[in-house]
This record gives structure tokens, sequence and C-alpha cells, in this order.
């Protein structure tokens, strides 16, 4: 039964990995003959100073937006998880962004954001509050790909809302009638048991967040300010590849890529269990 | 495989119909793309994936990466046969961006270069002369500084003397005007040259522009409303820029525009902006390419793009005919445009120019925004130190 799933992995997951680790050790252009290179492209990607600032970049995105969009997704289901008037219209629009096209999301952002009359910015002005630069300063121009993060939650939502409606309703009644607060029944009861379904968000959110940026990055921000404030790992890959032909370096940035998604993924396996062993997910994980 | 905006686009599909209407052996499909980054994605992709499209068009400074490494075939044994285009029949500066030695590796379609669009109303309205010929750079800072204004009194610049991109090929004529290099060596290059004394006047006038003179539109205001848009609605006095945005300003009504050269800081001087149609080495229709450039790049062809204004034809016996000198189409001084082709200079030949390029703009752009104004020697220095393995890794192509 599991063969036709195994005959995919291999075909379109280890074979293109494999792939990708050999043609790292080549300086190869794809047009004239490769030349090995060994750990050359690795020492070369140590030396760039683009490359060390798309990693700090990367990480940094993962670090706020994987957190923020699991707080934003699990927040919106508990609040539109029960039947009510509208609710399914909120749920809609919860999804909408997830469904639109990544080129389309990306032009209204530019619109979005635009410093001098983007409605965001006209919003902030008319409440007195301070208008950033989005599109022209660093730090402003990096919130602003994670903010455009926030909407595209679609998936994790909906892992949510299935979670959320799995909790049994007489739980709460139980925990009601013993004279628990809503935020007590929350934490003793609701966030327990949809904790595995979070934990798998996360897991799924780090693996997607290292490659989120790309579309924002190229079209939005173009990589931009100067200098590379929005140039995330995606398309420092891509520049390199598909811009300048260096598709050995790029290989080796992918390779980059996925060591360290795979160590952040080890790294929640390893503190769920540390939790687990800690009795805090005893309850619900046992 | 063809990149740019709707109008250039337009103007490649003119030409392709004009193709197929003269004869029906040959059928063209135009493969169109959004700019040259994503060109050289999706050719590079091609060319990895062994089905190149036949021939493609393509700027001089991005075409050495695919020329070093053999991926295109020369056109030279084709322009040799008897009868059909001929080599002197050309423009012999764009022809040279494209050529390896004696042998012509791709065939330019135009030849434009970097000019001035000025905003003729505005100039009548302030009392100045247009730009003319021989106009020095004080006085376009002049002109550009009389005409930046508040018209509303509230505080907030609503006209501004001038517009261009903080981008290397904006500032390179402006170094071998003043009588500076950009490179060290013009046929193998290095490092770059900007230390000396005329080529870093020349970088810290073009840096004072924005912050000292404020005659260009801030980073947030030219971000807000691109500087082409500007010159359109009427805000923006005078557009660097090539012959690339005619079909777009030929679409005003509200006032009178023309073109100038660019002021002279010592000596003449403006950048050659071509494209080339190339053929790659792995095209699978050679002959049929051929007939297709034969026809796209003689008379015929050329006046069918030069009448959709993009384009400054490669040929000078159209370039020099009312085909591009239509004396009813704006603008009205398009002589500017074939009168620099005498003086245009390329950008260095090496096979990562667009890497270095790339490098440099981004730190180009950030000392022209820098809030207090940037210092010329810091930023050369900082292009030297980024530039020099781009160049080093380029001269071992």
């Amino acid at each position: 039964m599991t063969a036709p799933f195994l005959v995919g992995v291999a075909l379109l997951v280890a074979g293109p990995a494999l792939g990708t680790a050999v043609l790292a050790t080549f300086d190869w252009d794809l047009i004239g003959a490769p030349r090995f290179v060994g750990l050359g492209n690795a020492r070369d990607l140590l030396e760039d100073q683009v490359f060390r600032r798309a990693l700090a970049n990367s990480l940094s995105f993962v670090a706020v937006a994987v957190p923020a969009r699991l707080v934003v997704a699990s927040g919106l289901a508990m609040l539109l998880h029960r039947p009510a008037r509208g609710a399914g219209v909120a749920r809609g629009a919860a999804l909408v962004p997830s469904v639109m096209p990544d080129a389309a999301y990306a032009v209204l952002w530019l619109w979005l954001l635009n410093p001098l009359f983007g409605p965001v910015n006209l919003v902030l002005g008319a409440a007195g509050l301070p208008t950033p630069a989005w599109l022209t300063q660093p730090g402003p121009s990096r919130w602003a790909v994670v903010i455009m993060s926030l909407f595209v939650i679609g998936d994790g939502f909906l892992l949510a809302l299935a979670a959320r409606r799995a909790v049994p309703a007489g739980l709460h009644e139980l925990a009601a009638g013993q004279g628990a607060t809503p935020w007590a029944a929350f934490r003793r009861v609701t966030l327990p048991i949809m904790a595995p379904a979070l934990l798998l968000m996360v897991c799924r959110d780090t693996v997607a967040s290292f490659q989120a940026t790309f579309v924002p990055a190229l079209l939005v921000t173009d990589g931009g300010p100067p200098p590379y404030a929005t140039t995330y790992l995606p398309l420092y890959i891509y520049r390199q590849a598909f811009e300048y032909l260096r598709y050995g370096k790029a290989a080796a940035a992918t390779l980059v890529v996925l060591a360290i998604t795979a160590a952040a993924v080890w790294l929640q396996f390893r503190a769920v269990d540390g939790l687990r062993r800690g009795g805090l997910l005893a309850r619900v994980l046992d | 495989m063809v990149a740019g905006d709707a109008a250039e686009l337009a103007a490649y599909r003119q030409v392709v119909a004009g193709f197929e209407a003269v004869q029906t052996e040959v059928a063209v499909r135009l493969i169109e793309v959004a700019d040259r980054d994503e060109l050289t994605a999706r050719l590079s992709a091609a060319l990895a994936g062994g089905a190149p499209p036949d021939l493609f068009l393509m700027s001089y400074r991005s075409y050495g990466q695919f020329a070093a490494r053999g991926a295109l075939a020369p056109l030279q044994p084709y322009l040799d046969r008897a009868g059909g285009l001929e080599a002197n029949g050309f423009y012999p500066q764009p022809m040279a961006a494209f050529a390896e030695g004696v042998v012509q590796t791709c065939l330019p379609q135009n030849a434009s270069s970097l000019v001035v669009y000025y905003n003729a109303d505005l100039f009548t309205a302030a009392g100045l002369e247009s730009p003319a010929r021989g106009w020095r750079w004080r006085d376009m800072v002049g002109a550009a500084a009389a005409l930046t204004r508040d018209v509303d009194g509230d505080g907030m610049v609503d006209t501004y003397g001038l517009g261009v991109e903080p981008a290397l090929i904006r500032l390179a004529p402006f170094v071998w005007s003043a009588g500076g290099e950009l490179v060290d060596d013009e046929t193998e290059p290095t490092r770059l040259a900007l230390g000396s004394v005329p080529a870093a006047t020349a970088v810290q006038s073009f840096l004072d522009l924005r912050v000292i003179a404020g005659v260009v539109p801030t980073d947030e205001e030219a971000e807000a409303i691109d500087i082409e848009t500007r010159f359109v609605d009427g805000s923006l006095a005078m557009l660097m820029e090539s012959r690339r945005v005619v079909p777009t300003l030929r679409a005003i009504e509200g006032f009178e525009w023309d073109v100038a050269p660019l002021p002279v800081h010592e000596r003449a001087a403006t950048v050659l902006h071509a494209d080339a149609y190339c053929l790659t080495a792995a095209a699978a229709h050679p002959e049929q390419a051929w007939a297709f450039l034969e026809f796209a790049l003689g008379p015929e062809g050329q006046a069918i793009a030069a009448s959709t204004g993009r384009t400054v034809p490669s040929l000078r016996s159209v370039a020099t005919s009312e085909a591009f000198l239509d004396p009813a189409a704006a603008p009205s001084r398009s002589q500017v445009f074939l009168d620099n082709i005498e003086i245009a200079r390329a950008v260095p030949h090496i096979a990562t120019w667009p890497e270095i390029e790339d490098a440099m703009d981004g730190l180009l752009e950030e000392a022209f925004y820098e809030p207090g104004g940037a210092e010329a020697v810091e930023l050369i220095a900082a292009l030297d130190g980024v530039t020099a393995p781009i160049f080093e890794r380029g001269s071992q192509s």
C-alpha cells in the first residue's frame, strides 16, 4: 500500500535532494561543463556577506512569523468555531488570502503599503499613530513581510478549527460546573486537547516559513531596501541560480536551508519530548 | 524570447506580425517576459533544459554571461553571406557592444542612449531656456532647483526638478563626462576605477542631487509614485531615461515635452542602451531564425519597431528616415538620439557584469537617499570592496 507513496517520495523528494547535494560540490552554470569544487561552494557561502544577511533575515522571520501565525490561526479558530450569525462568512474571509494567487496578493500589498497613499498609513496617520516607511526602511520592510504572512493562515486556521471542534462540549460544561473560569477552562481543557494539532502546525509552519518569503521579497520589496534588508534565503538562492547562473552555489545554499529546517523541527520534537517527560503534556499526549 | 513593458511587447508583436504577413513558411512563437531578470531566469532555465528559444533579445549588459559560456551561435557566418543584412549598414557602436573581437555574436536591434526628457511648459512658465546640447551639469542642477516647488505652500514639494534612478547605468555617463573611468581596463576589467578625482567628483555631484540640492524626489516619494509616472502627470520637470519611455510619454496630452542630451561636466558623454537578437547555439531552427532576423533587422522590420516610438533603429538608413525622425510624432528633437550614438559608450564587457551592477546599485541607492548626505569617497571604497571578488570571478570566466 505504501509503495506508490515511497516511489513518489523517492522521485520527487529524495532524488532531487540527492541531486542538489551533488550539484553543491560543482561550479556549474548548466550551460558549460561542470567543475568539481568539493566544499568550495560552502566556503564561498561562508565568505559571502549577502548570504549571511539572507540567513539572518530568514531566521529572524521564522522566529517572529511562526509564533505570530500560530496565535492568529488558533485565535481565529477560537473565535469562529461556534455556529453563529456571520461566522461562516468570517471563516470564508479568513481563507481568502490563502487561495489568492501569490502575485495578486503581492500587488495588493504594494498598494496597501504605499508610503504616502497606502490605506495602511492613511489609517495610522488618521489615528495619530506613526506611519512607518514600509518599503523604504529596513526595519519596517521586514515587519511588512511578517504582516503579509499573517493573513495567509488558511490551512493552519482549518487545522486549528478542526482541533477546536474536536474538544467535547461536555468537558467545558463539567469544568464550568466545578467553578472554572473561562480562562482556566481554556488553559486546562481546550489547550491541552488542541496541543497535538498546534504542535503539528508549528512544525509545518516552520518548514513553510523558510520558503514563504520568496514572492513578497521578489515582488513587494525586491530584496531591499538596501542593503539586502529583505533578501531572504529563497530569494538569494533564486538570484544565484537563475540570474547569476551559479547553480552550484545555489544548491549549497539550498542544503543550508534544508539543514536548518531539519534542525528546527528536531529541536521542536525535543522540546515536546521534554514537556512530555516533565508531565506538562501528559494528560493529552499519553 | 523578449522582455519589456506593455508598449515594448506591443512593438515586438507588430514586428512578428509584419514578418508573418510577408511570408507563410515560418511561424514565429513570441515568448514574452516581464523584465531583464525574468528573461535571464527563463533563458538560463531553458538552456539548462536543453530546449532554448531560437532567438532572444537581450541588452549588451546581460548577454555577456551567455556569450562567455558558449551558449550563443555567432551571427557572423550568416552576416558573411552574400545579400541580406550588411554589417556596415548598422551603427558601429551597438555592433561593437555585441562582438567578440572581429566576430559578430549578436545583431543590435536598437541603439538608444541616456537622455533628458523635459516638460517644456514648466520650463517656459519658469522663464527658463530649454536644455540644449552643451549645457552644463550646473545648468541642470540650477534649472532643477528653480523647478522644484511647493506650489500650494503646504510644506510638501509638489513639483520636482529632476527624476533619476540611483543606479550605475545612470551614473556612468557623468563619470566619463568628468574625465573619469568606471573600471581599470575597458577590455579586461579587474576592478573599479572610481577613485580618481574626476570620477569621485562626478559621483559626489550625483549623490548631492537628493540631499544637498533636494531636486529629486525622496525615497518614499519615489516609492509612492515612480519618477516616470511623475513626469507623465506633470509633477516632474526633467526625467533621465533612455528611448524606452517614449511610447508612454506619447500619451501625454496636458503639456508639451521634448528631449535633450545629457548635461556635461567636462566633455559630452552618454551611455549606450542597446539590445540585440542573439541566436542560441542549441537553436532548433537556425535558418528560420535568420530569416526572421533579416526581416526584423532589415528596413521594414526596423521601421515597424521605430514607428512604435520604443526604439532608436540600429540600421542607419531607418534611423535617418522619417520612420524614426517623424516630425509629426513627439519628441520633435529625436535627432538627439542619433547625435548621441557618436559619443555613446558601453559599460564594460564581462560575464559577471549583471551581478556587479546589482551589487553597486544597492549601495548607490542607499547612499543616494542617506539622511544628511553621503560621502563619495566612502561609497567608492564600499563599491570597490563589494565588487572586487565579482570582477575576479568574471575575469576567470
